[in-house]
C-alpha cells in the first residue's frame, strides 16, 4: 500500500505543484480584492493530502502563509470556516510557529488562541498525532 | 499529557524512553516547535512513554550568554535533584526536560506542568538579577581600584 502510494505521488507531484501555483494566482487576486477570508479558505481547500514530497508541502505552505498574514479579522474568519478545516489550519499554525519569524509568530499565536477556544484541545492533539497527513 | 508504560520493542526486558532513541516512528508524535521570536524557542517532542521539552532562553548580549550558560550548566549538573531535568540540553537549546511515565505515576500532571512554567519564569528573573549584580560589583570594584589614581 505504501509502494502504490509512492508511485502515485511521483506522478502527481508535478501536477500538485502546478495546481498550487494556479491556486496562488487565484489567492493573489482575492487578496487584492481585500477578501483575506476567502483567500485562506481557498488555500486550505486544496491542501494535498498524504503527500510525502517536501516541495509540494513547502509550496502549499508559502501560499497559506501569505493568506494567514493578510488576515486582520480573526473572529470573522473562524465563524465562516467549516469545521473540517480547523484541523488543517491548526497544523499550518504550528508550522508557522516553528519558523521563528516575529510577525508570523505573532499572527499565528493570535489565530491559535481563538482557534483553540473554538475547536477545543482535540484539534491540537489531532495536529500532534497525525503523522500521515503531516503538513 | 498522556504517558503510559511501554517496554522496549527491540530488546526484551528493557524499558527505554522512546523519545530519546527514536527507533520506532510509530511510537512518536509530531514534534512541535514554538518560537516567540528569533531568540526564544521551545521544542516539545512526545512519544508513547516519554516527553522531552527543550528551551532556548533569550540572550541579549555576551554577558547574558555567559551567565545563562554557566547558570543552566549548574542546574543541569544537579539534575538528580530535579528528577525531570535532562543532564545535557538538546543540541541547539539551552536546557531540556525529560518526563517519563514513571514521573507521571509518582507526580501529579498539573503540578509537573506548573513546575515547568514556573521554572521558565524563574530562569529569566534569575538571569537578569545575576546580570545586575555582576554589573554592580564590577562598578564598585572599578571605582575602588581607580580611586588610588585620582
Amino acid at each position: 500500500m505504501a509502494a502504490t502510494g509512492g508511485f502515485v505521488e511521483t506522478d502527481n507531484a508535478e501536477a500538485i505543484i502546478t495546481r498550487i501555483e494556479h491556486k496562488s494566482r487565484k489567492i493573489e487576486s482575492l487578496l487584492k480584492q481585500s477578501k483575506p477570508v476567502e483567500a485562506l479558505k481557498t488555500a486550505l481547500e486544496g491542501s494535498p493530502p498524504m503527500t510525502r514530497d517536501e516541495r509540494c508541502k513547502s509550496a502549499n505552505w508559502i501560499v497559506v502563509h501569505r493568506a494567514i498574514m493578510a488576515i486582520k479579522d480573526v473572529d470573522g474568519l473562524l465563524s465562516s470556516l467549516d469545521a473540517e478545516y480547523y484541523d488543517i489550519l491548526m497544523k499550518y499554525l504550528y508550522r508557522g510557529l516553528s519558523t521563528g519569524d516575529r510577525p508570523t509568530c505573532d499572527q499565528c499565536l493570535r489565530i491559535h488562541e481563538k482557534l483553540t477556544e473554538r475547536a477545543g484541545l482535540g484539534c491540537i492533539l489531532r495536529s500532534l498525532a497525525d503523522t500521515v497527513n503531516a503538513v | 499529557m498522556c504517558l503510559q508504560n511501554f517496554p522496549c520493542q527491540e530488546v526484551e526486558r528493557h524499558n527505554k524512553p522512546e523519545v530519546e532513541l527514536k527507533t520506532s516512528p510509530e511510537l512518536l508524535l509530531n514534534p512541535v516547535l514554538i518560537c516567540r521570536n528569533e531568540a526564544e524557542k521551545c521544542l516539545i517532542e512526545t512519544s508513547i512513554n516519554s516527553l522531552r521539552i527543550s528551551l532556548k532562553v533569550k540572550q541579549a548580549d555576551e554577558l547574558e550568554n555567559i551567565l545563562t550558560k554557566k547558570f543552566l550548566r549548574f542546574l543541569s549538573m544537579r539534575a538528580e535533584a530535579f528528577q525531570v531535568l535532562r543532564r545535557k540540553p538538546v543540541q541547539g537549546y539551552d536546557i531540556s526536560f525529560l518526563i517519563t511515565n514513571y514521573h507521571y505515576e509518582d507526580m501529579q500532571k498539573h503540578k509537573l506542568i506548573d513546575f515547568i512554567v514556573q521554572f521558565m519564569e524563574d530562569i529569566e528573573k534569575e538571569i537578569s538579577e545575576l546580570k545586575m549584580s555582576v554589573n554592580t560589583r564590577g562598578r564598585l570594584v572599578a571605582t575602588e581600584f581607580l580611586k588610588q589614581f585620582i
